[in-house]
């Protein structure tokens, strides 16, 4: 028995023709990496009329690098983010994070388009890019703007837009990952955090603190933030950044552990 | 249904296939390549790994028609006639291998390891096995073998 149900395959080489088939279709799926999609449509008992590959699409494709930032396209996969020299060198943050997202073979399929529009909470690239101050380009058949990861991955999924780049419009931030998962290194984090911050002669300024509680969107430790800014690494004390983070977890799905564990991370930042 | 082309272990074949077939299917039920294992099917295990244009994929998640015009191998096309490949006869040597279900993911594996660095280290092995599963051997035998073929 075949192990997925039937649909049509699309294979358009550009960024258009898959917004036209998407348009046209009744029940359409767009398809990245497949390292979720697929597994999921092995489940459900849903399933997609028409199955949109973006694989050959050219303009979803490099890692560019100009005054205005870095862009990423869409279909770049986790792998090639890995081995990336200017990736390695502008943003040590997202390297920690793809180093640790599943296993090689996935990292060689899986992309950070489909990480960011999978809108499965636990995934790791989105608390990382938030830190980055990452935006997206979303291209539908009647515009093509340039929005927040946040406001991205706020508004209501649509099967009719693609996610073309992810654009790192800043180059001069430090950051770091931590990323906690209860058993294996290769399981579904239980909490990832990203630090990113400018640092001023040893201090930190414009500071961002993004976590991934797996249960919401990425949450930004907003009283935790405003704890580091102008101060030096290491030297603020962990007693003030635990007050800080029950601050920041009042309503949220912040519990004792992760709690202590953004705690231990934070304190020894260096 | 859709006309591909896929040159499998160095041999062209054109198929029609369904759509929504995955690679995992077309390489074990039309072509016959029992090797490559079905297994988890949740890309966890490994056990499906195939190198697609020379990296290791999962092949129970990957859509036969995405496929298209690749070059793939599988554990079939490593051995030169009864020459077995460096990795397997390390394989062998270093007693890798006990039931055997995950060993072609593995050799694959670390193929794709070692045409890309081909003198790793023990952590980088590991690493580069990470996305294979192995219930007997507790792999320190597997990272010994892999070792053994890097020094060949």
């Amino acid at each position: 028995m075949p192990l997925l149900k039937e649909f049509r395959y699309h294979s358009p080489a550009t960024v258009g023709e898959a917004l036209k088939l998407a348009d046209k279709s009744k029940e359409p799926l767009l398809l990245a990496g497949g390292t979720l999609v697929l597994n999921y449509l092995k489940r459900s008992p849903r399933c997609p009329s028409d199955v949109i590959g973006l694989k050959k699409i050219k303009a979803l494709e490099g890692i560019k690098d100009s005054k205005e930032g870095v862009s990423v396209g869409a279909m770049t996969t986790i792998a090639e983010l890995l081995d990336s020299a200017l990736i390695k060198k502008s943003f040590p943050s997202l390297i920690q994070a793809c180093a640790r997202i599943a296993t090689t073979p996935i990292r060689n399929m899986a992309t950070i388009g489909g990480n960011c529009c999978s809108r499965f909470y636990w995934v790791d690239l989105p608390a990382v890019l938030e830190s980055l101050g990452a935006k997206v380009v979303v291209a539908t058949s009647r515009k093509k703007q340039i929005v927040s990861l946040r406001d991205f991955l706020s508004s209501k999924p649509s099967k009719k837009a693609v996610v073309t780049r992810i654009l790192f419009p800043r180059k001069d931030l430090w950051g770091c990952y931590f990323r906690y998962t209860k058993t294996m290194d290769v399981d579904i984090p239980s909490l990832g955090l990203a630090f990113a911050c400018r640092r001023n002669n040893s201090k930190c300024a414009d500071v961002r603190i993004i976590v991934n509680t797996t249960t919401s969107l990425p949450l930004e430790l907003k009283q935790t933030q405003k704890l580091f800014e102008a101060r030096e690494l290491g030297r603020i004390d962990p007693n003030q950044v635990r007050e800080c983070l029950d601050a920041d977890a009042k309503g949220t799905k912040l519990d004792e552990y992760r709690l202590s564990c953004l705690a231990a991370d934070l304190g020894n930042l260096k | 249904m859709k006309k591909i082309t896929l040159e499998v272990n160095g041999k062209p074949y054109a198929l029609e296939c369904p759509d929504s077939e995955l690679l995992i299917e077309t390489l074990r039920d039309r072509l016959g390549l029992l090797g490559t294992k079905y297994s988890c099917l949740e890309g966890e295990c490994g056990a499906c790994t195939v190198l697609l244009n020379g990296e290791n994929i999962l092949s129970c998640l990957a859509l036969s028609v995405e496929a298209d015009n690749a070059e793939i191998t599988t554990i079939e096309g490593l051995a030169k006639g009864s020459e077995p490949h460096p990795l397997q006869r390390s394989f062998v040597d270093k007693g890798a291998v006990q039931c055997g279900f995950c060993t072609p993911g593995m050799i694959l594996a670390g193929k794709a390891l070692l045409d890309k660095n081909p003198h790793p280290t023990d952590d980088e092995i590991a690493r580069g096995l990470d996305g294979n599963l192995c219930r007997c051997t507790g792999y320190i035998k597997i990272i010994d073998a892999v070792r053994h073929a890097s020094k060949k």
